[in-house]
């Protein structure tokens, strides 16, 4: 693909004009005038960030949360929630692999719609995974008190958040100094957990289904009606937030064309079948009052019903790695986020700076690290998710906007080499699904981020109101 | 003119010693400026900061070049991977060989190990090239009881008619990794084979990059010849 000359592109308030280069893509690498980009990620690498990002929440954290309020038929919401992120994950897809740049969905709506949409998708994405990282950090810190009560070091839930915030300032420092072999201890640990889980999860289904144990008692599938899986449904789908990271790798990734909707497709199937069974197991081994009483760590005495303390052990661990690579991952795709949008001119460019010691960009890891940590000192678990969702739920649903925009007046540089089958009824779907979800959620995570979607657009109308990216490739 | 490729790591300030510079006199070069990124860093991340200095810095090696006598351009990647974008230019420029940069002086004598599953005649043709008139000595070096394609004496003798002299030696009783290292002190730089990938090559390393760890001097990698375009997995 052979980018045109770009056109005037302004600039921000301090003088500093977005950097667009011209560029060739192929299989292997990224040529711009000066220099070349090595793609060096293939679809495994791919999988391992989206299946990694998304798995640790959705698993580990939501069964006993989404059962006390939707019973059984929570494995409904997250069904519906996986076919959302489906909806979504096609258009993204195409979108991808016509600008496979580092950057992602921020990328293609400042490109597809302009400028003050990007701002704002790309600031929220900001502060969207800066809420999820938070969220997952919580999660580990849950698991933490549990594995070691577990192995017999008692401590109370008091412990929870602190032992969160040590590991959110431990992540952030890792990603700054840590720079040896980073996606393959991710692609390890993703192997490992999706082994743990296999085990378990095998086991449970077949006691529930009456093979093997003896048979349960079968419960009302909706004891709470409908409505309450639409909400749930909104609440667990945080638990997909992490197939669009993907993207966010696409400058990166070997033979985008193919790899990337592999990699976005197939991570979410991956994880709606690990999730959709997880809850089966969870919901036919305790009912789902008693699965709600047990909180967050939930799947610990799932894991200990089906197999006894070695279950509630692979369990601990298993939640352990998932909440701990997801936040990891979160924190990876902050700097990213923040640095698609500096690259813009859209935040200061000293934001994207990196140090020639470690290579790695400090500033930006710094400011995902910082709100982590004061947003994981609150502790709220429900809201944490909720907004995090609510604003990858607007990235979503602006990304299956941006496809039917670009493809109904194709541009010239527009030639994705993947076609979302179903063209239009999946993107207008995937864009009316994610934005009703949004209305499914509680008022206090709608207002949060609202404002800080309103935030973002101030910033924009302050900083950069004369940054042009529309078609500015 | 043969292409080799010079591989520098441009923002760590790696130089290229004179003595290399003068070796490669004959020959066409391409100097690659690699920067090595963690997963963490975007490449174009690196790009968007360093890509200025780093252009600067490989054009004035590129000029050295040039004034050593050969021709030289050169390249610049950001890249998380050395390996691969090693391989990826040097197929894309059809280099012959690659240059593992080391000190060294003058170079008088250089090393050719034929040892193991090596294309004996590339490396041969190779050497014939790099040397041409210039008074530089080879010795071939061969692992006893390792009877390859092309017998020590057809190599010594085709060498020997193109004017350069060429002395063999079979190391007896040795690993061919020892044999080498242990015949490096009389030698100046070191031509070898790319081998084929291996269980132990993906254990302890490439025996290129062991070899330039261990020897101090530079080493010349000799490409396997490349069958097909790769069809990759990935």
């Amino acid at each position: 693909m052979v980018s045109e000359e770009p056109t005037d592109v302004g600039a921000n308030l301090e003088g500093e004009a977005p950097d667009v280069e011209r560029s060739v893509e192929t299989d292997e690498a990224t040529y711009t005038d000066d220099s070349e980009l090595e793609r060096t990620i293939g679809l495994t690498g791919g999988l391992a960030i989206g299946v990694g990002t998304m798995i640790g929440a959705g698993i580990f954290v939501f069964p006993g949360l989404a059962a006390g309020r939707a019973g059984p038929a929570a494995a409904g919401s997250f069904a519906l929630g996986g076919v959302v992120a489906l909806l979504v994950a096609l258009p993204a897809s195409e979108l991808a692999t016509a600008m496979p740049k580092s950057g992602g969905g921020y990328y293609f709506i400042s490109r597809g719609l302009g400028t003050l949409a990007g701002a704002v998708v790309g600031l929220s994405l900001w502060f969207g995974l800066v809420f999820a990282a938070a969220f997952y950090l919580v999660g580990f810190g849950f698991y933490a008190v549990d594995t070691l009560a577990e192995l017999g070091i008692v401590l109370g839930p008091e412990l929870v958040i602190p032992i969160a915030l040590v590991f959110g300032v431990g992540f952030t420092l890792l990603n700054v100094t840590g720079t040896e072999n980073a996606a393959k201890l991710q692609n390890g640990v993703v192997a490992l957990l999706l082994s743990i889980l296999a085990v378990v999860l095998l086991w449970g289904t077949l006691d529930a289904l009456g093979l093997i144990g003896r048979p349960s008692t079968p419960e009302r599938f909706m004891p709470f009606g409908p409505f309450p899986v639409l909400t749930t449904a909104a609440l667990v789908f945080t638990s997909y937030l992490g197939f669009a990271q993907v993207a966010t790798v696409a400058g990166e990734m070997k033979r985008p064309g193919r790899n990337l909707p592999l990699a976005m497709v197939g991570s979410v199937l991956v994880v709606t079948v690990l999730y959709v069974t997880t809850i089966f197991v969870a919901t036919s081994a305790f009912g789902s009052e008693r699965l709600a009483s047990l909180g967050e760590t939930a799947m610990v005495d799932v894991g200990r019903h089906y197999l006894g303390s070695a279950g509630a052990l692979a369990i601990v661990f298993g939640g352990l790695l998932a909440t701990m690579s997801s936040a990891n991952a979160s924190i990876l795709s902050t700097s990213r986020a923040i640095y698609a949008v500096s690259k813009d001119a859209l935040l200061p460019r000293w934001a994207c700076r990196i140090n020639l010691k470690y290579g790695t960009p400090h500033v930006a890891l710094g400011m995902a690290g910082g709100p982590i940590l004061v947003l994981v000192a609150t502790g709220r678990v429900e809201v944490l998710a909720e907004v995090a969702s609510f604003l990858h739920l607007v990235l979503y649903g602006l990304i299956c906007v941006a496809l039917v925009v670009l493809r109904r007046d194709e541009p010239e540089w527009y030639d994705p080499d993947f076609r979302t089958p179903g063209y239009p009824v999946v993107p207008a779907l995937g864009a009316v699904a994610s934005f009703a979800l949004i209305g499914f959620m509680q008022t206090a995570s709608q207002v949060i981020g609202l404002g800080l979607m309103l935030a973002a657009a101030g910033w924009y109308f302050y900083y950069a109101r004369d940054v042009n990216l529309r078609g500015a490739l | 003119m043969s292409r080799v490729l010079v591989p520098v790591a441009v923002l760590e300030n790696e130089a290229v010693p004179l003595g290399l510079m003068n070796l490669l006199g004959t020959m066409d070069v391409t100097v690659l400026g690699y920067h090595v990124l963690p997963e963490q860093t975007p490449p174009d991340q690196a790009r968007l900061q360093y890509e200025e200095r780093a252009n600067a810095a490989l054009a004035d090696i590129a000029e050295e070049f040039r004034d050593a006598g050969g021709s030289a351009d050169y390249r610049l990647v950001f890249t998380a991977d050395r390996q691969k974008t090693v391989d990826r230019v040097a197929d894309e420029v059809g280099a012959r060989a690659y240059a593992i940069s080391g000190a060294t002086g003058a170079v008088d004598r250089i090393l050719v190990s034929l040892s193991g599953d090596v294309a004996a005649d590339r490396i041969l043709a190779f050497v014939t090239e790099l040397v041409g008139d210039r008074a530089i000595d080879v010795t071939l070096l061969r692992v006893a009881g390792d009877d390859g394609a092309v017998s020590m004496e057809a190599a010594a003798e085709r060498l020997d008619a193109a004017g350069i002299a060429a002395t063999t030696r079979i190391a007896e009783g040795a690993a061919p990794l020892e044999a080498l290292l242990d015949a490096v002190p009389d030698h100046d730089a070191i031509v070898m084979g790319e081998q084929a990938p291996s269980l132990q090559s993906f254990l302890f390393g490439e025996v290129t990059e062991r070899v330039a760890a261990e020897s101090v001097g530079p080493v010349l990698v000799v490409r396997r010849p490349r069958s097909k375009p790769e069809s990759e997995s990935e």
